[in-house]
């Protein structure tokens, strides 16, 4: 039977190795799976304006002392 | 007779050459590898069957046992693609030869084994004692689970190569004698032919078997250990 020659023992299993953990993992360790997205929460809060961050004193004109 | 009909399990050589190596590269051809977000169907199409086995062969193994994902899906893709590409005629199947099967069996079994010692070793020692045996047993059933135990890389690369290379005999010999039976009656030459028809599709199945049963008792082996 030629399989039990072991002349090509070393060719064989080094052209397997060389398939088997170095090619066909290269190429399905490339393969993407795209992660599931999930909803992000919605908040109803208004988000806080750039001019209400600061306390500034408003003058309403009715609450001036009367000229 | 004898020389004529092992000649295709001779390892290819072209004048001194071992084209070999490219032989075994070759189904690698077959699998491009994906460098787009979206790619092309041939890529789709095998990335969707890749995650397909990977679900079903990896849901029993736990966070341990997962990381063998990778190994497990090339493997099953370089034993799958090699024996189908063996039933082309006059090609040569690498998985035929018991060297290139043993250089897969040993080191996966073995490193199921290590895995097993380093992490668990206790658990990994208690296979070798299956439960409630009674104690004059004892010494006898330790030697037979060690020799179970040593035999699974054997018997590994043995059944992968020994039902390739019955397969691949099995059509020569048919094809051989259809051929020869054309010019004595065509009836038989008709008969003949159908059983070869339908040995063809039992190989087109044994080759995909064989590989999912390779990897499914690695795995096994692997959930033992892990």
């Amino acid at each position: 039977m030629p399989q039990l020659d072991t002349s090509t023992w070393f060719i064989m299993i080094l052209s397997m190795i060389i398939t088997l953990f170095f090619m066909f993992q290269l190429k399905v360790s490339k393969y993407y799976f795209p992660e599931n997205p999930e909803p992000k929460p919605v908040s109803m809060s208004n988000p806080i304006t750039p001019w209400e961050k600061k306390w500034t004193k408003i003058y309403s004109p009715l609450s001036l002392p009367l000229q | 007779m004898n020389e004529n009909l092992f000649s295709s399990f001779i390892t290819p050589t072209m004048m001194g050459l071992p084209i070999v190596i490219l032989i075994t590269m070759f189904p690698g051809i077959m699998f491009p590898s994906p460098s787009r977000l979206i790619n092309n169907r041939l890529i789709s199409i095998q990335q969707w069957l890749v995650q397909l086995t990977s679900k079903q062969m990896l849901s029993i193994h736990n966070q341990k046992g997962q990381t063998w994902a990778l190994m497990l899906m090339s493997l099953i893709l370089f034993i799958g693609s090699t024996n189908l590409l063996g039933l082309l005629p006059h090609s040569f199947t690498p998985t035929t030869q018991l060297s290139l099967n043993l250089g897969m069996a040993i080191p996966l079994w073995a490193g199921t084994v290590v895995t097993g010692f380093r992490y668990k070793m206790k658990a990994s020692l208690a296979h070798f004692l299956p439960q409630g045996t009674p104690l004059p047993l004892i010494p006898m059933l330790v030697i037979i689970e060690t020799i179970s135990l040593f035999i699974q890389p054997m018997a590994l690369a043995i059944r992968l190569t020994a039902n390739i290379t019955a397969g691949h005999l099995l059509i020569h010999l048919i094809g051989g004698a259809t051929l020869a039976l054309t010019s004595i009656s065509t009836i038989t030459a008709m008969m003949t032919f159908i059983i070869l028809i339908l040995l063809t599709i039992l190989e087109f199945a044994v080759a995909l078997i064989q590989a999912y049963v390779f990897t499914l008792l690695v795995s096994l082996y692997l959930h033992d250990n892990t």
